[in-house]
């Protein structure tokens, strides 16, 4: 039997249709957990998730909390990978400090959109919202501190390539804190190919 | 594949069942699928 390949623009198309249905639709219910709930579920403090505008609290689509592995140094340049409408963005913004720069990359605009809006309603000046992708971020090698990302790179059908992309664009002893989705099992070649299982 | 790219001091943390209750539970099980924390370090 020959097993279809993956499509990977199709994947990445796919990706953003979802993710601009939780950017404009965040009520609608999609198959993964969002919002205050999840951000709940993860341990996420109270005080934080009070502290970010609700825009960005409801679009909220994790799977882990990438600052229970340590707190974001202040003054540094953090970059959160797949930054969505920014909760976790506005969090490391609040951690680093007016001295430190935090720069969120996401691939779809009307994500962009949000998080830029809810940045500059919570006054966070300097935090700032980029469009592409992880395996071709726009920043310039060896530029950041702290890499974050919460659910993304599982997104992505060459994570290798990602790797590669996040160890260029961090400084040497610059670190990764990241939440995604591991797979325990297994995954035949023909589910590898439904960008419906990819997607939720 | 973390290591394969060049980093080092690669560490674990929580694994989480972050698809319990949710629509894709039943995809997540088939697979063990959990969400998890790590970290880890570019050398220098």
């Amino acid at each position: 039997m020959v097993v279809p390949a993956l499509d990977t623009e199709a994947l990445a198309c796919a990706v953003q249709a979802k993710y601009t249905e939780v950017a404009t639709a965040p009520e609608r219910g999609f198959h993964f957990h969002t919002g205050r709930p999840l951000a709940q579920m993860l341990a996420y403090p109270e005080a934080w998730i009070a502290a970010v505008p609700r825009a960005a609290v409801e679009r909220f689509a994790g799977v882990g909390n990438p600052f229970a592995l340590g707190p974001l140094p202040a003054g540094a340049v953090v970059l959160d990978v797949g930054s969505g409408a920014g909760f976790d963005a506005q969090h490391a913004a609040r951690q680093v400090g007016l001295r430190g720069r935090v720069i969120g990359v996401d691939m779809t605009p009307a994500m962009l959109a949000v998080a830029r809006a809810a940045a500059a309603d919570a006054g966070l000046t300097w935090l700032e919202f980029r469009e592409g992708r992880a395996e071709q971020l726009p920043l310039t090698d060896a530029s950041t501190d702290v890499v974050i990302s919460n659910g993304v790179i599982n997104l992505c059908p060459d994570k290798a390539a990602v790797y590669r992309e996040l160890l260029r664009v961090l400084k040497p002893g610059g670190r990764l804190q990241i939440a995604d989705v591991m797979v325990q099992l297994p995954v035949p070649d023909e589910a590898r190919a439904e960008i419906d299982l990819w997607t939720g | 594949m973390v290591r394969e790219a060049g980093f080092v001091d690669v560490e674990l943390g929580e694994f989480i069942d972050v698809f319990s209750g949710s629509p894709h539970e039943s995809d997540a099980r088939e697979f063990e699928t959990r969400g998890v924390t790590f970290r880890a370090r570019k050398p220098g």
